[in-house]
């Protein structure tokens, strides 16, 4: 009986394949931000599409996919952060000791900037994705992260002062290395 | 926004890499299938986190795992995937395949996939249209990307939740075990034993042992690592021409004897934590990746490190293959994946092998049969493990402008196997090649 249920459930909504074909890149590398590893971005990607998948028609009608989407990645990663710091603890990215031409400055640079993400709390570096590379408005990311406004302006405001001080961050924020 | 801000936005999106792969709805589909809570309204924070590299997360895996999802679908009807039902809302005609499949003719299988019996109907082997050295679809079962070898007249390769030994003459299933692979290692054939890794976490990584026959258990292997496991590990497990199996531990390399289970040394690592090792022919050298990726040649005759380079790309697999010339592994770019070939082992040499794979799949080189095997979604090549030169190579076909997917072999009995998927159709299963005379050596 699962393996009916299974398949019923699967039934494919209508415009959820060209949805996921057109965003799921970006999705992704909101999810890169948001974990600092391709695997962890996947997972965090799968599940909320997952989520969205039997609310498809709905969310198409509100308008509102890639919103509910967004929002279900955030508070999967909060979550995954919340167990993180109860429990395991993973293992730390490798530096790379060597760095020669614009290759590796990239690796250096997307290094640098990962390394600069890890150190912030988990909400301001949701935050940082959600305004600054996802381009939500204050009020969307409220909205997502199930918080006020204001509190979105103050963990900007906290996690701004922490990236401008940055070890290898700050001279990317004056031109630079191209992904 | 204030400069500030929009300066971050711009290093944001300057910075951010492409991701090597999309998302596929395959892969969303299997997710609903294997946590049907999410798709049930349940509470997402009763989600436990899947395992970091675990079979639904790995780069390298998933394709073939949304291949698993399509047959846990399927059922007891038939082993050809019914998902496309799903994707193009109309049903599959009777036997299974879609009208859009590059197989000849589809006869139906009426062995269930997925089962824990090893007692099954034989497939008609079927032609695949186009496909290369006379490839043939023997069986329809699901695999495991990157899990088949050859051992002891037999392949071997993991299915949905198992390991299977599968018999190269009928393409069934011939012996059964429950396993669920933590992480991309292939399984490694020591004499009559089949060796996995049963765990890889913390601060230890456990070894089961099976007979090669039965796939009945026989050993289990506890061996502690020196700090934390990698979070990157793949291929932690090998095997040296002697039999003694080398095991990526933390910040170490430790060798365990196959025969008594005893760990019998230890090499420490000064770099980082070891995520995948590989040894080569003679036995003299031993290949441990680090990272996304470091690459350390270390001497086993002298008990030295004898060359330590890098690779100008960080997402690279930890897939190592050893060949008398040096060392192979997988790389990716954008939505493309393709092989390397390092000649011993340095890295700053490596040169870019076969025409690599898109579509979500990977392009894992194999060793078998004398030969080095590159597979993907472009080409198929066999390769010199001397030199890493392409002896021979064949064009893989489309279906319907759809990519199709031939895996690295293994070879067996003087025939070439590899897993075969057709997305167009959603058809997968276990294809068998005779490769031409170039691709020589055709032994195990």
């Amino acid at each position: 009986m699962d393996t009916l249920t299974g398949v019923e459930h699967l039934a494919e909504p209508d415009g959820f394949r060209a949805f996921v074909e057109a965003r799921s890149s970006a999705l992704l590398r909101s999810g890169w931000l948001l974990t600092g590893d391709w695997p962890s971005a996947e997972d965090l990607v799968q599940t909320a599409l997952a989520a969205a998948w039997p609310r498809w028609a709905s969310l198409r009608r509100q308008d509102a996919p890639e919103l509910y989407v967004r929002k279900i990645m955030v508070n999967t990663f909060l979550r995954w952060r919340r167990r993180r710091w109860n429990g395991e603890i993973a293992t730390g990215r490798l530096p790379e000791t060597q760095a020669y031409g614009d290759v590796f400055a990239q690796v250096d640079a997307r290094q640098s900037l990962l390394a600069a993400l890890d150190r912030l709390p988990a909400r301001q570096r949701a935050v940082v994705v959600l305004r600054y590379f996802a381009d939500q408005t204050e009020s969307q990311t409220a909205e997502a992260m199930g918080c006020s406004v204001g509190a979105v302006k103050s963990h900007a405001a906290k996690a701004l002062a922490r990236l401008r001080h940055a070890p290898g961050l700050a001279e990317f924020m004056t031109g630079g290395v191209a992904s | 926004m204030n400069t500030e801000e929009r300066q971050l936005a711009d290093v944001l999106h300057r910075i951010t890499p492409e991701p090597p792969r999309r998302v596929t709805v395959e892969q969303v589909a299997y997710r609903l299938v294997s946590e049907p809570r999410l798709g049930r309204g349940s509470r997402l924070g009763r989600e436990p986190r899947p395992r970091r590299g675990g079979l639904g997360l790995s780069r390298a895996w998933a394709p073939a795992m949304a291949a698993a999802a399509v047959v846990v679908i399927a059922g007891a009807s038939a082993g050809v995937a019914v998902l496309a039902s799903s994707h193009h809302n109309s049903p599959s005609p009777p036997g299974g395949a879609s009208a859009s499949s590059s197989v000849s003719s589809a006869p139906v299988s009426s062995s269930p996939s997925g089962t824990q019996s090893p007692a099954q109907q034989t497939t008609p082997a079927t032609a695949i249209v186009g496909g290369p050295w006379g490839a043939e679809l023997i069986d329809r079962q699901a695999f495991t990307q990157g899990s088949l070898v050859s051992g002891d007249g037999s392949l071997f390769a993991y299915g949905t939740g198992t390991l299977d030994r599968i018999d190269p003459v009928t393409g069934t299933i011939a012996a059964t075990a429950p396993y669920n692979a933590p992480l991309p290692n292939p399984p490694v054939i020591v004499g009559n034993t089949v060796w996995v890794v049963w765990s890889n976490s913390g601060g230890n990584v456990v070894l089961h042992g099976y007979n090669a026959q039965t796939l009945q258990q026989t050993a289990s292997v506890l061996v502690p690592t020196i700090g934390r496991v990698s979070s990157a590990a793949s291929n932690v497990l090998t095997a040296g021409p002697d039999g003694h199996l080398y095991v990526a531990a933390g910040v170490s390399v430790v060798t365990v004897d196959p025969a008594t289970g005893q760990l019998t040394g230890r090499i420490d690592l000064t770099v980082g934590t070891a995520s995948s090792v590989a040894v080569s022919p003679d036995g003299g050298t031993l290949y441990v990746g680090i990272g996304g990726f470091k690459l350390l040649v270390y001497n086993l005759a002298g008990n030295n490190v004898a060359d330590e380079s890098t690779l100008r790309d960080t997402t690279s697999l930890g897939n190592l293959v050893a060949t008398s010339g040096g060392v192979w592994g997988t790389t990716g770019v954008g939505m493309s994946e393709w092989t390397w070939f390092a000649p011993d082992g340095d890295l700053s040499r490596a040169v870019r092998i076969g025409e690599g794979a898109g579509a979500g799949f990977a392009s894992l080189p194999s060793y078998s049969g004398g030969v080095v095997w590159v597979g993907g979604s472009h080409t198929l090549s066999c390769a010199s493990p001397a030199d890493g030169r392409i002896l021979d190579t064949a064009t893989l076909p489309t279906d319907h402008q759809v990519v199709e997917y031939f895996s690295s072999p293994a070879v067996v009995g003087g025939h070439a196997y590899s897993f075969y998927q057709d997305n167009a159709a959603q058809l997968s299963g276990l294809a068998r090649m005779t490769p031409p005379p170039a691709c020589s050596g055709l032994s195990s």
